[in-house]
């Protein structure tokens, strides 16, 4: 019963991508648009699977991956360091909660052109920028977590003899996981499309300016390998992370 | 928390105030050309704002932004509400949504503007396709969470079907969505930014480049300010919006999910 | 405070002696809370009593009397406005193994195993691994759960999950056992084999006890002496005496007179107590 609902619902599923698919091959297969505006979707995956063997593209890809993993890092450990640190004491929450106010709807974009100023063209002001769009999900649902962590789980654990400073990093970092790892899963992809953003503003190297490049030259059916590749990457990340989230999270409850 | 709101906006401006500071503290430190203390673009700002083409460059790229939200709310609303409340739609739209995700929708804009040119058109539609899938994904969320015994209730009262969906699940949902469309509010503005700055035909982002070529890094900075204070105000707007519209609701802390 | 209502039953010499000593004095405690929207609500006034060591002792009252937060004062979970808790002549300052908890919520470790959770105090005391699991499986045996032990919470139902935290509360060997509504949880039936349970494990070693409870015949049954309270401000109403004989066993004691006349004499007590609050 339930395999049967779940193939009926993975059809369905697939229906709205595989008819998207379809419109996209039928438009170029009568030659409703041009080839050079519209590439036909055969033309494409064809020159993505030739390009998943091109060691200039390969380099591309992984210049984008090392800053996104560098700057997605570096977020956890800011974000679930500060949000824990907050949640256990009311000096740091007074001290971080206006900051954080006022900066999380700031778009972090915004702070590029400052960033590239400082830190230069090169790897660390994409990273910084990573950084500061990643942060925020991942603090402020390191906070939200641990301070709802049942605090009748952290009293068990002081009345058996672990100091508050233990309790913290032990059992309120272990009891918000769940919402930690929601935080970081959202981090990640934003991470993702960021580390993409970035490389296509100053267009020095990765896949975001091999996207720019491609459009100054006109040159249509390279416009899509590299959006394609970022949303790829970006699903299998996600994949990979439920996969590590589902593993680490044995024992809780079902996330809904 | 509460006590440090009890003087609204007290804190936040304190907080600006410590930015600043930090900020004029950094700028010692690193005493580079490109980071300089705030005081300057502070005294930028007043030019900036008073000057015609800035301005009208500001408004055009807030209009098309408040179109570009508008429209992905009256799309997004209906489409998450109805996945919310039927388990045929919900499983028909929710892989679609789950590839679209990752895309980053700013980089779409080269090739929007090759299909339908430089105009306002590819901006707003790059801004809908930004904010619609927080929008969609909160509505969904919100609609799923109805009560089911309240729906049991509606239909006893002899409610439709579509009824039920108006009069119950929208105003149910209602406080699930004002957080959708708050996080929908902000992820305009971001979208708005990025794709100018990636598009550099006009408006804010524009403003920042040409800004940065002739080195007039006050201006740069002062732009940031805005672009900052904007989002600032988008939030905070939104926020009382949602209070007022649905006072009844729980308080709902919400991590701000989204980018470009 | 020992001048409460003494039922004409029989007490054990032996017993009277054992108990000389107050184990947990507790003096003058209050607990008031400043709620901004509707001022201030006194939880506990000049709550003062001693316990003495081995008894088991009940807190009876209904639901917002602030019997819990008494509980959690002397937990040290809890800081007191005013007032004083000793226990074994030292001032409470804060959570310690000498006084173990066992909530309601069962408040388990969800990502530790069965055995984990038992494992965590006595790992906490400096024990080694291989002992402090020694340790863990014995009390798994004490609560009938030893072929659980590789089970994760979620997977139990809430009786089993409530043996699990007495024996996690149990492997760390406090003197004084913090009970708040643990039973409370639970439907009828496991409640009353859990009753069953703790007594066995009490008779043992007479552990001093709190219990915190809303039931009569829950204190009744497993008390030594049952503390009533009213409802805001929190205060002790009246103590009873329980010199029911041990080791109790219910069907017995259903059709004892003495557990009766206990049981309607508290009943009518807090029945009085109701047109107050409404």
């Amino acid at each position: 019963m339930s395999i049967r609902r779940n193939l009926v619902s993975l059809i369905a599923g697939a229906l709205p991508i595989m008819a998207a698919l379809f419109l996209w091959y039928a438009v170029c297969a009568l030659k409703l648009a041009p080839a050079s505006l519209l590439p036909s979707p055969v033309t494409v995956f064809t020159r993505l699977i030739a390009l998943a063997g091109d060691t200039n593209f390969l380099t591309q890809a992984g210049i984008t991956l090392f800053r996104l993993f560098v700057g997605f890092a570096i977020a956890v450990v800011l974000g679930v360091s500060i949000g824990i640190l907050a949640a256990g004491s009311r000096a740091v929450a007074t001290l971080m909660q206006p900051v954080v106010r006022v900066l999380a709807p700031v778009p972090k974009i915004a702070l590029y052109p400052a960033f590239v100023l400082v830190l230069g063209f090169d790897h660390s002001s994409k990273i910084a920028l990573v950084v500061a769009d990643a942060l925020f999900p991942i603090l402020l649902a390191t906070y939200q977590g641990a301070a709802a962590v049942e605090p009748k789980l952290v009293w068990s654990a002081r009345a058996a003899g672990a100091s508050p400073a233990k309790c913290l990093f032990t059992i309120v970092l272990t009891a918000a996981l769940p919402s930690i790892l929601t935080g970081a899963r959202i981090g990640l992809i934003i991470a993702c499309i960021v580390v993409f953003l970035a490389e296509m503003i100053t267009s020095t190297d990765g896949l975001g300016q091999m996207l720019v490049r491609a459009a100054r030259n006109f040159q249509t059916v390279d416009m899509f390998e590299p959006i394609i590749t970022i949303t790829l990457l970006g699903l299998l990340l996600n994949a990979a992370f439920n996969v590590l989230s589902a593993r680490l999270l044995v024992g809780f409850a079902e996330q809904p | 928390m509460a006590r440090v709101n009890a003087i609204p906006g007290l804190s936040a401006l304190i907080a600006c105030v410590a930015l600043l500071l930090i900020w004029d503290g950094l700028s010692r430190a690193f005493a580079v050309s490109g980071l300089p203390p705030p005081w300057g673009p502070l005294r930028e700002l007043p030019n900036l704002l008073t000057e015609p083409e800035t301005l009208v460059n500001i408004l055009a790229s807030l209009r098309r932004m408040a179109i570009g939200f508008v429209v992905a709310i009256a799309f997004a609303v209906p489409i998450g509400l109805m996945m919310g409340r039927s388990r045929a739609v919900a499983a028909f739209f929710n892989p679609l949504f789950m590839v679209i995700y990752p895309v980053p929708k700013a980089a779409l804009m080269p090739l929007i503007m090759l299909w339908i040119g430089i105009g306002d058109m590819a901006k707003v539609l790059v801004i809908f396709l930004g904010v619609s899938l927080p929008v969609v994904y909160h509505s969904f969320q919100g609609a799923r969470s109805v009560e089911e015994k309240m729906l049991w209730s509606a239909a006893a009262m002899g409610l439709s079907a579509s009824q039920r969906l108006r009069r119950i699940v929208l105003p149910a949902a209602l406080p699930e969505i004002m957080v959708g469309c708050r996080t929908g509010v902000v992820l305009a503005l971001i979208t708005m930014v990025t794709s100018e700055m990636i598009a550099r035909q006009s408006g804010v982002g524009n403003i920042f480049f040409t800004a940065l070529d002739m080195g007039q890094y006050d201006t740069v900075y002062a732009m940031i300010i805005i672009i900052g204070a904007l989002g600032f105000f988008c939030d905070v707007g939104f926020e009382a919006v949602r209070r007022v519209l649905v006072a009844w609701a729980e308080p709902s802390h919400q991590i701000a999910v989204g980018s470009a | 405070m020992n001048g409460g209502t003494v039922l004409p039953l029989v007490g054990r010499p032996d017993r009277i002696q054992r108990v000389a000593t107050n184990l947990i004095e507790i003096a003058a405690v209050s607990k008031v809370y400043d709620t901004s929207q509707r001022g201030r609500h006194v939880a506990l006034s000049e709550i003062s009593f001693d316990v003495a060591e081995g008894q088991f002792v009940s807190i009876l009252g209904p639901s917002g009397c602030g019997k819990s937060t008494l509980l959690y004062i002397v937990g040290g979970f809890v800081d007191a406005t005013s007032g004083s808790v000793r226990v074994s002549g030292a001032p409470v300052t804060g959570p310690g193994p000498d006084r173990g908890p066992v909530f309601q919520e069962f408040a388990l470790f969800p990502w530790k195993t069965v055995l984990g959770n038992v494992m965590y105090g006595p790992l906490q005391q400096g024990l080694s691994r291989t002992q402090a699991a020694t340790r863990a499986r014995e009390l798994l045996g004490l609560v009938h759960l030893t072929k659980y032990e590789s089970f994760y919470p979620k997977e139990l139902s809430g009786g089993m999950k409530q043996r699990v935290a007495l024996a996690r509360t149990l492997a760390y060997q406090p003197k004084i056992l913090l009970m708040d509504e643990p039973f409370g949880a639970l439907d009828a039936l496991t409640r009353k084999h859990l009753q069953n349970e703790l007594l066995e494990i009490w008779e043992r070693d007479r552990k001093t006890v709190m219990f915190v409870t809303h039931s009569v015949e829950e204190a009744v049954f497993l008390s030594d002496r049952i503390f009533v309270m009213t409802n805001s401000p929190g205060r002790i109403r009246k103590v009873f005496d329980v010199a029911l004989p041990r080791p109790r066993v219910r069907a017995e004691l259903l059709v004892d007179r003495r557990y009766q006349e206990m049981v309607v004499a508290i009943e009518k007590l807090m029945d009085e107590q109701e047109p107050e609050l409404s």
